[in-house]
C-alpha cells in the first residue's frame, strides 16, 4: 500500500485567496470564478433533476397511477428530468471543469476570450429557469427527445419554452467550445506540444470539436420545431407533406454525439485520476489522446441506430457496423486505463475509488451499447427499460462518477481545503452499490418487456421496480454525503497545500486556490505530465514544494528523503 | 502572397499580447465559420429530406421558383465578397481611400442582394412545404446577411474617420471573413434551392 499524501496540519489558506461567495454571484471574467459558477449552477440543477427522479421512482413503486395526478404529469416529470440532467447538469458541469482547469493546465492566465466565457455561462441560468417555468404554462411532455407529433401537437406551451431554452443552452455550448479550441490551439506554453498536453485537455478538445460541429444541427432542428409550434409551419406534420422522421434524423445527428460531449470529459478526468493516484505513467498516452478524436469522428456516423425500428432495412446494417466500430476507440481507452493502474502503487483515495467505479460501471454501459448496436437485439428491447439502464450506466456510471472523482481530486485546488476522506469513501460505497441496484435490474425489466416512459405497468414487474426504487432512494440520499462533506470542508477542512496529490500537471504548480493571475511568471511544464516514478519527476515535485510550500503527508507515512535515492522511485513522486 | 508576407512583417510591430489576441480572433472566426455553416447544412438536409417525400419537386400544382433574379443576386453577392477582399487588401497596404471605395461597393452589392431576396421571399407562392422551406432558408440566411452587413457598415463608418491602418485593422479583416461566410452559406442554399 502506497503512501497517502494529505495536507499539512496547521497550514492556512493564503489570505486574499479564500473563496468569497459574493464573488461568485456576479459577472466575472476570471475563468476560475466562471468554472465554479458553472459547477455550482450545475449542482443546483442536479438536485432539481434528482428530485424529479425520486418522484419518478416513487410513482413506480406500484403498478398503478397513485402519486401523479395523471399520465401527463408523469410525462412532464421524466421529460424535464432527462433534459435537466443532460443539458443543465452533466454538460455544464463538464464545462465547469474545463473552464477551471484548462488555462491552469496550459499554464495560461485565462481563457482566450474571458468576456465571451462569462457570457456563455450567464446564458445558462436564464435558460434553466425558462425550462422550469414551463410548469406554469403546461410543461413539455414529449420526453427529452421531443419527437413530433408529441412535441408539436400534444404538448403545452412549456414545450416551446423547452425548445427556446435548449436553443440558448446550445448557443452557450458553442461559444464555450470555440473558446476552448482557441485556448488550446494558441495558448499552450513553450515546450508543450499537442502530445505533451494533459489528457483532460485532449478530451476537452475532442468534446469541443463535437460541440461546434454537432450543436448547430440541434439549433436547426429546434428552429423548425419552434416554427411548427408558433408559426403554423408543418415540417413535422405528415398530413401536410411534413416528415416526423426528419426531427429524429436531425435531432440524433446532434444528440448521439452529445453522449460523447458528456462522456469524453469524463474520460479526460479519469486519465488524470488513474495516473496520479496509481503513481504510474499513463499507459498509451497517444492512443488515449487520438482515440478521443476517433470517437468524436465516428460519433457522427452512428445516429441512425436510435431509429432502427423506423429505418429502411438496407440502412440498418451500415449503422449497426459504425455503432459497433465506436467501441474500438473506447476499448482502446479502457485497456490503456487498465494498463495504467496495472502494477501501480495505487492510493485508494475517494477520487481514485470513483475513478475505478467509473471504469467498472462504464464498461457495463459500453457493453450494453454494443448489444444495442445489434439490430435484432435493438428491435427486441426498443423503448424498454434496457435502454434506460444502458444510458444511465453510461451517463451516471460514466459521466457522474467521473464528476465525483474530479471533485474529490480538484476540490483541494479549487478551495484550498481537503474533503474528508472517510466521508468520501462512504459516499463512494453507498453511491456505487445503490447505483448498481438501481440501474442493473432495469436490464432485466427491459428484457422481460417493461416499456420505458410508463407510469402504469404490468403487476409482474412490481417486485423488480420496488428493488429499483428503494436503491434509487439510497442513491439520492448518497448525494447529500458529498454536500455534507463539502460544507464540512468549508467549515473546518484541512488545508490542502498547493499539490496534495503530488501531481505533475501544471494546475498543481501554483498555490491552492490559485491567485487571480494563476501563476507567478510563465510556468514551465514538466516534460511528461504523467512521468511518475522517475528521479527527474521527484526533483521537479521537490522543486515545486520548495517554491510553493509543503503539502506534506499526515499520519500515514512520511515521504522518503530527497534524492539521491535508490531505484525504484518511491511512491509519492 | 506578397500581401500576406507584408502583413506578417507589419504585425511584428504589435506587442506579444496583441499578437496573441489577433491570433486568437483569427482562430475563433475560423472555428465559428466551420461551426455555424453546419446550421445551413442542416437546413439544406431538411430541404432534401422533405422533397424526398414528394413524387416531384416542386410538388404537383406548385410553381417552381424563378432563377433569374436570384442568380443575378448571387452574382452580386459574390462580387461584393470580392470587393470586401479588395478593401481588406487595400487597408493592409495602408491605402485608406481604396479601402473605403471597395468597401462601399461591397456594401452596395450586399444591400442589392438583400433587397432582391426580400422581393423573392415576398413573391414566392406559399404552400405547406415548398414555399415554406424556401422562406425559412432565405429568411435564415437573410438575418445573417443583415447582421453581418450591419457590422460591415460600422466598420465603414470607423474607416471614414481613419480608424484603421496597415497594422491595426482587425475589424476589417473580421467583417470581411464574416461576409465570406454569408457568401458561402448562400451558395450552399442557392444550389439546394435552385439547382438540385
Amino acid at each position: 500500500m502506497a503512501t497517502v499524501t494529505a495536507p499539512l496540519p496547521g497550514a492556512r489558506v493564503a489570505e486574499g485567496r479564500r473563496l468569497r461567495v459574493s464573488e461568485y454571484l456576479r459577472w466575472s471574467v476570471d475563468h476560475k470564478v466562471i468554472g465554479v459558477q458553472y459547477m455550482v449552477t450545475a449542482l443546483v440543477f442536479f438536485i432539481i433533476g434528482g428530485a424529479l427522479a425520486m418522484l419518478i421512482r416513487w410513482e413506480l413503486l406500484t403498478p398503478t397511477l397513485d402519486v401523479m395526478a395523471d399520465g401527463t404529469a408523469y410525462n412532464q416529470l421524466f421529460s424535464i428530468h432527462g433534459t435537466v440532467m443532460i443539458f443543465l447538469w452533466i454538460i455544464p458541469m463538464m464545462a465547469g471543469f474545463g473552464n477551471y482547469l484548462l488555462p491552469l493546465m496550459l499554464g495560461a492566465k485565462d481563457m482566450a476570450f474571458p468576456w465571451l466565457n462569462a457570457f456563455a455561462f450567464w446564458m445558462i441560468p436564464p435558460a434553466g429557469i425558462l425550462m422550469i417555468l414551463g410548469w406554469f404554462v403546461g410543461q413539455a411532455e414529449a420526453g427529452w427527445t421531443s419527437y413530433p407529433p408529441l412535441s408539436t401537437m400534444f404538448s403545452g406551451d412549456g414545450q416551446t419554452l423547452w425548445a427556446m431554452s435548449l436553443h440558448i443552452l446550445g448557443l452557450s455550448s458553442i461559444l464555450g467550445a470555440i473558446n476552448f479550441i482557441v485556448t488550446i490551439k494558441n495558448m499552450r506554453p513553450q515546450g508543450m506540444g499537442y502530445f505533451q498536453m494533459p489528457l483532460f485537455v485532449w478530451a476537452i478538445l475532442a468534446t469541443s470539436i463535437i460541440i461546434v460541429m454537432a450543436t448547430p444541427f440541434l439549433a436547426g432542428a429546434l428552429t423548425l420545431l419552434i416554427l411548427d409550434r408558433v408559426a403554423g409551419t408543418a415540417f413535422f406534420n405528415p398530413v401536410q407533406g411534413g416528415d416526423v422522421l426528419l426531427w429524429q434524423n436531425v435531432f440524433w445527428f446532434y444528440s448521439h454525439p452529445a453522449v460523447y460531449i458528456m462522456v469524453l470529459p469524463g474520460f479526460g478526468i479519469l486519465s488524470e485520476l488513474l495516473s496520479v493516484h496509481a503513481r504510474k505513467p499513463i499507459f498509451g498516452y497517444r492512443a488515449i489522446a487520438l482515440s478521443s478524436l476517433a470517437i468524436a469522428l465516428v460519433g457522427f456516423l452512428v445516429w441512425a441506430h436510435h431509429m432502427f425500428t423506423s429505418l429502411t432495412p438496407e440502412l440498418r446494417i451500415p449503422f449497426m457496423i459504425t455503432s459497433m466500430i465506436i467501441a474500438v476507440p473506447t476499448g482502446i481507452k479502457v485497456f490503456s486505463w487498465l494498463g495504467t493502474i496495472w502494477g501501480g502503487k495505487i492510493r485508494f483515495t475517494s477520487a481514485m475509488l470513483f475513478g475505478l467505479g467509473f471504469l467498472s460501471m462504464f464498461v457495463i454501459g459500453g457493453i450494453t451499447g454494443v448489444m444495442l448496436a445489434a439490430v435484432p437485439f435493438n428491435i427486441h428491447v426498443h423503448d424498454t427499460y434496457f435502454v434506460v439502464s444502458h444510458l444511465h450506466f453510461v451517463l451516471f456510471g460514466g459521466s457522474v462518477f467521473a464528476i465525483y472523482g474530479g471533485l474529490y481530486h480538484w476540490w483541494p485546488k479549487i478551495t484550498g481545503r481537503m474533503l474528508d476522506e472517510r466521508l468520501g469513501k462512504l459516499h463512494f460505497w453507498v453511491t456505487y452499490v445503490s447505483f448498481f441496484f438501481t440501474f442493473f435490474p432495469m436490464h432485466l425489466a427491459g428484457m422481460l418487456g417493461m416499456p420505458r416512459r410508463v407510469a402504469v405497468y404490468a403487476p409482474e414487474f412490481q417486485t423488480i421496480n420496488i428493488i429499483i426504487s428503494i436503491a434509487s432512494f439510497v442513491l439520492g440520499i448518497s448525494t447529500f454525503i458529498l454536500f455534507y462533506n463539502m460544507a464540512l470542508s468549508f467549515a473546518r477542512g484541512r488545508v490542502a497545500g498547493p499539490n496534495p496529490w503530488r501531481a505533475l500537471t501544471l494546475e498543481w504548480a501554483t498555490s491552492s486556490p490559485p491567485p487571480s493571475h494563476n501563476f507567478e511568471g510563465d510556468p514551465i511544464p514538466y516534460k511528461n505530465p504523467y512521468g511518475y516514478g522517475t528521479e527527474s519527476a521527484w526533483a521537479y515535485l521537490e522543486g515545486l514544494e520548495s517554491k510553493f510550500g509543503p503539502s506534506a503527508p499526515t499520519g500515514i507515512k512520511r515521504l522518503p528523503p530527497a534524492p539521491p535515492r535508490p531505484q525504484p522511485a518511491p511512491s509519492g513522486d | 502572397m506578397t500581401t500576406v508576407v507584408k502583413q506578417d512583417v507589419l504585425e511584428q510591430e504589435l506587442t506579444r499580447d496583441e499578437l496573441i489576441a489577433i491570433k486568437n480572433k483569427r482562430t475563433a472566426v475560423t472555428v465559428f465559420q466551420i461551426s455555424w455553416i453546419m446550421v445551413f447544412v442542416c437546413l439544406s438536409i431538411v430541404n432534401l429530406q422533405i422533397r424526398s417525400n414528394f413524387p416531384t419537386w416542386p410538388p404537383p400544382g406548385v410553381a417552381a421558383l424563378d432563377r433569374v433574379l436570384p442568380t443575378l443576386a448571387t452574382i452580386g453577392l459574390i462580387l461584393s465578397a470580392l470587393a470586401a477582399r479588395a478593401g481588406l487588401q487595400a487597408i493592409r497596404l495602408d491605402e485608406a481611400g481604396r479601402f473605403l471605395s471597395r468597401w462601399r461597393v461591397a456594401l452596395a452589392l450586399g444591400a442589392a442582394f438583400v433587397l432582391l431576396m426580400i422581393y423573392e421571399w415576398l413573391a414566392v407562392e406559399v404552400d405547406p412545404q415548398y414555399g415554406t422551406i424556401f422562406r425559412v432558408m432565405v429568411a435564415y440566411h437573410g438575418i445573417h446577411a443583415l447582421v453581418i452587413g450591419y457590422i460591415m457598415l460600422r466598420v465603414y463608418r470607423t474607416g471614414l474617420s481613419g480608424g484603421y491602418d496597415s497594422v491595426r485593422h482587425w475589424p476589417v479583416e473580421g467583417a470581411a471573413k464574416l461576409w465570406y461566410f454569408v457568401v458561402v452559406a448562400w451558395l450552399l442554399f442557392y444550389v439546394v434551392l435552385y439547382v438540385l
